[in-house]
């Protein structure tokens, strides 16, 4: 358009961006603190936790058996580190452990997130689909176990399977919410411009349901580290529940709370993870 | 032209306590080819409910609304519509949101980069063109969505209080601006505010709204000489057309 521009909308200067690059705050954290200490915090809970445990365990107050002592446990995630356990490398056993979870974490979302959709866009696949999901929505893991032996034997497919059962309708249901969820407004800006269906969703409706669909994510890998032990109950030689379980009807404590320790510490980055990818895909989330 | 014969909207009680509303109550109007109307009228007297009607968003309860003879029934991209509430998708950086309906229309690749950098300058956000909408100020969001109506070329453009989120001078501005654009163009605006000086100024035919049920109490053409400039609001005439304006919105 060649007209002539608002003289009064100008832009601010951006001559001076080393000084103001320099002036940009943290915004989040002076919401929180006027200081930076809450970095710290997590690690300092961690410190306080790791004393109690250390004193309450130095002062024998339960039998040594039952609550080892951190030394105990480091020296136990030594020998857990250099020679393995059951036969297998502590990488190999994490490494069991994770794919397990990748493969059925991953086939939920791949499967969920359209199904999900599809319940939101269609009342015939609702209906289809929401009395099978709110059916197996109460059945805790344990409950499957025998069927998946059965049916899918007791190799690796029935451990995805299970994973994959577990997570799923957290998947499906955060995706449908998402994309029912859509601001009226954002649809007809589309309809305005003569969007499509295909459009409309690639536009509109998938970028509106991210959000939410993250946020199921994240519940959903939560909930598959705690199918994970159920799965590895299946004759599983490798893992990290495996090691758990085995490591807990030889009484090895020490050995279980490494196990514990090592799911809380990558169920934690898994974690980080995805809310990393959130932020580099949604910077807009809740501002808009 | 666009057309309106008895056009009322009811909308559904919310609950079985209350009643239904009576928006808009038979309304009839024609807006020819070009021409440039503005609707004033008191808050919640169905001037947004009308321009949804126009824009395809909404059915009439009872009466017509023709569009060049075809009855109204979807949206469609030869009416812009410049939305009252905040409507830039936030997923899309500035640049994406204006040239939004481009991409609907001629694909990713087909959206003119020359004309899209002069748009940006004209609305005075070019070093804004990466960002996202949440660091904009308001009216700088404002400035983005009229933008992106404005660039697709629509033969009506229907505009719900776009400049009520900007100061006073770059209201005044971006009047001028719109002004410009509507002497080359020639599209026909319906242009909804509550400001009874914007009204006057913009238009060449004011219809003025009574509260619910909105009905058109008065029609009043303007026949003052165009270009129009903001000084104009100072000038006898001006405001004889503002007392004769307030007059059928504030009667006694
Ligand atoms: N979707 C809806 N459902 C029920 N009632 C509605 C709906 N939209 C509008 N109304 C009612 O219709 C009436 C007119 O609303 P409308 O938004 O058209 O007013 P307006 O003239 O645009 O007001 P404002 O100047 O405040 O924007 C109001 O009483 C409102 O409560
Ligand atoms: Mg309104």
């Amino acid at each position: 358009m060649g007209y002539s521009p608002l003289q009064r909308s100008a832009e601010p200067s951006q001559e001076r961006a080393p000084q103001l690059r320099a002036m940009v705050t943290d915004d989040q954290a002076s919401v929180v603190s006027k200081t930076s200490y809450h970095r710290y915090v997590p690690w300092m809970v961690i410190g306080v936790i790791v004393v109690l445990w250390w004193v309450v365990s130095a002062l024998h107050i339960f039998p040594r058996l039952a609550l080892p002592s951190p030394g105990r446990v480091t020296r136990d995630a030594y020998v857990i580190a250099t020679t393995g356990y059951n036969g297998y490398s502590l990488l190999d056993n994490i490494g069991a452990s994770v794919t397990r979870i990748a493969v059925g974490f991953v086939a939920a979302i791949i499967v969920g997130v359209p199904i999900g959709f599809g319940m939101a866009s269609s009342k015939i696949v609702f209906n289809a689909v929401d009395p099978l999901l709110q059916f197996l929505r109460p059945i805790p893991p344990l409950a499957y176990i025998p069927v998946m032996v059965i049916w899918f034997g007791v190799g690796q497919l029935s451990k995805f399977v299970l994973i994959f059962v577990c997570t799923i309708p957290i998947i499906i249901i955060n995706a449908m919410s998402g994309a029912k969820n859509v601001q009226e407004t954002r649809i007809r800006v589309a309809q305005v411009f003569g969007a499509d269906r295909r459009q409309l969703f690639r536009y509109v409706i998938l970028p509106s349901a991210l959000p939410e669909i993250f946020t199921g994510m994240r519940v959903a890998i939560g909930v598959a580290w705690t199918c994970l032990v159920a799965a590895e109950m299946i004759a599983a030689q490798t893992g990290l529940g495996a090691i758990i379980l085995t490591a807990g009807n030889e009484l090895r404590m020490g050995v279980v709370f490494v196990g514990i320790i090592l799911i809380g510490v990558i169920g934690y980055l898994m974690e980080l993870f995805i809310r990393t990818v959130e932020q580099r895909m949604i910077p807009w989330k809740g501002k808009a | 032209m666009i057309e309106l014969h008895g056009v009322s909207k009811v909308f559904p009680a919310p609950n079985a306590r209350s009643e239904p509303v009576m928006a808009v109550s038979k309304v009839d109007m024609t807006i020819e080819d070009g021409e440039f109307v503005t609707v004033v009228g008191p808050s919640g007297c169905g001037k947004t409910t009308i321009l949804n009607m126009i824009a395809g968003f909404e059915r009439p309860s009872q009466g017509d609304i023709l569009l060049d003879g075809e009855p109204v029934l979807k949206p469609g991209p030869e009416r812009a519509v410049v939305f009252q509430q905040p409507s830039l998708l936030p997923w899309m950086t500035v640049v994406d949101n204006i040239a939004f309906g481009l991409t609907l229309r001629e694909g990713k690749r087909g959206v003119d980069r020359t004309r899209l950098d002069g748009t940006l300058e004209t609305m005075g956000l070019k070093n804004f063109a990466s960002h996202y909408p949440y660091q904009l100020s308001g009216g700088m969001q404002q400035r983005a969505a009229i933008a992106r109506a404005l660039i697709t070329d629509p033969a009506i453009l229907l505009m719900d209080e776009p400049f009520g989120a900007l100061d006073a001078q770059t209201r005044s501005d971006m009047q001028r601006f719109l002004l410009l654009v509507w002497t080359e163009l020639q599209h026909t605006v319906l242009f909804v505010t509550h400001d009874v000086e914007e009204a006057i100024l913009l238009a060449d035919r004011v219809l003025i709204m009574s509260p619910r049920p909105g009905r058109i109490a008065a029609t009043i053409r303007i026949t003052l000489a165009r270009p129009r400039h903001w000084d104009m609001v100072m000038d006898r005439d001006f405001n004889d057309y503002k007392r004769k304006v307030m007059k059928v919105l504030r009667p006694q």
